[in-house]
């Protein structure tokens, strides 16, 4: 399904969304349809200078960027209570299961970039094991994306990593700007629900607005970008360079804050712990985080030993991790090129300069 | 929600020895399920225990598969679960998830000499292996048992220990020499290369620090042991256990998933980070 939307009509098809039930969500049983039919739709929004995802106010803009945070948090939330417990010393404690809402979410704006992390993420998730508290809030989820007509940022490179500025891969719908309207596109069945539920807020496409379309994503292709010099390659040549002396020399100034990861539309690792709300009797209950590969004590024994000493060994494992082990295991990268980590390192750390340096190193 | 993987089911602590006194205090404990039965496991497997208010951490299961009615667990007191394990009473209940992890091939080994080498804690891990082989004695031929602590007390599953001579032979060690000690004194590896097992159709387990892994496996390949029969078991730090977390993440590897077990065969291929 392609049509057109005048950008004033916008808040016409967010408000149609969030007012009107239009059948089930993916994979929803009719049970849970019943209270799943309407949206909560997320658009971008500058809020004290920060682009962020915030609940639609009839005020929706697409002229963002990129958010500062990616949309990982709506199918993986920063912090997250898997269940609660009371316990009586001696006694069997009572747990109770805090189980995700049945919610859609939609979430407008989604950059090309971050649209490909959405199935590395349901990689991670699903392989091996289902993990429910992620797959319950994933298929709730619907991702319309907004294609970038140029890189919105100095250090995007997605096409260095399989992807593209016009990429549409782990969409709902792709809207791409035309000026004053918005070339929307169904990319999967709940994409074509989402846009039958705007109704005659969508135009039919002319053949000057496919015309321009194609143009626009001709000319986002080609815009310059920073480059990865051989992806293709990376997977053998890290694999190679493991022990090489440029990790350490690079990660010197690394003062493991982690932005990296928590801002990486990709990264997943996960900490769980037991909040204690009360002693005796003991109250309290058991909260997922996201974690960090860039703190020490991340992968420290509780002996004391170290497997991932030091920041080098540290900057190695979030690098390998993204352009080796995950293409090794899923025939992937598992980096989108959204340049954040290389933007937001306050000590100025490039994964593009790195992964460069690193595959081009003969040791 | 069904099929919650982070749903612990809850188990009852049946029984604790202490094993091992003074700063690396060692206790076991034998848990049984409050409801319902415990899951099945094969030798070499994990289970995630949890203290409730405390957290979670990844246990090697002790006893064998052959044990139904409970499953062991030694554990040293080194962190913030172990030490609210040492502080668990008979009758108190806590959250147990599993099992996690490959197993080690046991099947395969009927009919070869098997032998152990333990240092530390790391006898737990691979003690299901050695009591399965020794309950079930005629599918194997020898069965050697290396095991060494750094002093006398550091010596775990000691009477086990001793009522395995008979079916296996048994070779202790210690660190240092200490008074009324009679047998080796020195590390785990030069004991080993001391006694320098046969490695003619044999299969070499072994758990313990690192440091002492390292050396043994340098030790087996230097008396002839070739990487595809050399075994160890690395155990990462871990979260979640279903490969998702990445705490244990060596390589293209989930430690939680595609081992705990390795041969060297195939560990030598990981980097070294464990």
């Amino acid at each position: 399904m392609e049509k057109i939307l005048d950008k004033k009509q916008i808040d016409g098809w967010v408000a149609a969304l969030t007012e009107h039930p239009q059948g089930v969500g993916r994979g929803c049983n009719a049970a849970e349809a019943a209270t799943t039919t309407l949206w909560e739709v997320h658009t971008p929004a500058l809020d004290e200078g920060i682009w962020t995802y915030q609940p639609a106010n009839g005020t929706a803009r697409l002229d963002h960027p990129n958010t500062k945070q990616s949309p990982k948090e709506f199918a993986f939330p920063q912090r997250e209570i898997f269940f609660s417990f009371e316990q009586i010393k001696g006694e069997a404690p009572r747990l109770t299961q805090i189980v995700p809402k049945e919610q859609r979410h939609a979430v407008f704006g989604v950059r090309p970039c971050d649209g490909r992390g959405v199935p590395r993420m349901d990689k991670v998730f699903t392989d091996h094991i289902e993990d429910k508290y992620y797959t319950s809030r994933r298929k709730n989820i619907a991702y319309v994306g907004l294609a970038c007509n140029k890189p919105p940022s100095p250090n995007c490179f997605c096409l260095s990593v399989g992807g593209s500025p016009v990429s549409s891969d782990g969409l709902d719908v792709q809207m791409t700007d035309l000026g004053d309207r918005y070339f929307v596109k169904a990319i999967t069945e709940t994409g074509k629900a989402m846009m039958a539920a705007g109704g005659k807020l969508f135009a039919d496409p002319s053949a000057a607005d496919q015309k321009l379309l194609k143009k626009t994503h001709d000319d986002a292709v080609a815009y310059p970008q920073r480059k990865i010099n051989d992806p293709d390659g990376a997977p053998a040549k890290l694999r190679a360079n493991f022990d090489s002396p440029l990790w350490q020399e690079m990660a010197q100034a690394c003062i493991g804050c982690g932005i990296c990861t928590f801002l990486c539309p990709t990264c997943h690792c996960f900490d769980i712990n037991d909040e204690v709300h009360n002693k005796a009797p003991l109250s309290g209950q058991r909260v997922r985080t996201w974690d960090n590969c860039q703190f020490p004590d991340f992968t420290m024994h509780s002996s004391g030993h170290n497997p991932r000493e030091g920041t080098g060994a540290r900057l190695r494992q979030r690098v390998n991790h993204k352009f080796q082990y995950f293409h090794e295991n899923f025939g992937m990268h598992q980096c989108t090129g959204c340049g954040r980590c290389v933007s937001e390192c306050p000590v100025g750390i490039d994964i593009v300069t790195v992964v460069n340096k690193v595959t081009e190193h003969v040791g | 929600m069904s099929d919650n993987i982070y749903l612990p089911q809850l188990a009852r602590v049946a029984y604790i020895k202490e094993e091992v006194v003074g700063e690396r205090s060692i206790k076991t404990f034998r848990v049984e399920a409050v409801d319902g039965k415990l899951f099945d496991h094969e030798c070499g497997q994990c289970a995630m225990l949890s203290i409730f208010g405390r957290g979670e951490s990844m246990i090697s299961i002790a006893s064998s598969p052959l044990i139904k009615e409970y499953k062991q667990f030694s554990i040293m007191r080194v962190g913030k679960v172990s030490s609210a394990f040492h502080e668990l009473e008979v009758g108190d209940v806590i959250g147990i998830r599993g099992p996690y992890g490959n197993n080690f091939p046991v099947d395969d080994w009927r009919g070869k000499n098997l032998v152990f080498i333990g240092g530390g804690c790391g006898l737990a891990p691979i003690w299901p292996v050695i009591t399965t082989a020794v309950a079930q004695r005629n599918d194997f031929k020898n069965i050697t048992v290396f095991y060494g602590g750094r002093s006398p007390r550091d010596i775990m599953y000691r009477t086990e220990l001793e009522k395995l001579r008979g079916s296996a032979d048994v070779h202790l060690s210690v660190d240092k020499a200490e008074e009324g000690w009679d047998a080796f004194c020195g590390f785990v590896p030069a004991n080993v290369m001391d006694k320098a097992p046969n490695p003619g159709n044999a299969i070499a387990i072994t758990c313990g620090p690192p440091i002492m892994i390292k050396f043994v496996i340098q030790n087996l390949r230097e008396i002839g042991f070739k990487d595809e029969q050399i075994y160890t078991t690395i155990e990462n730090k871990m979260k979640c256990g279903l490969g998702k977390c990445g705490r244990c993440n060596v390589g293209k590897d989930y430690v939680c998933v595609k081992g705990p077990v390795y041969s060297w065969a195939e560990l030598k291929d990981l980097p070294a980070e464990y």
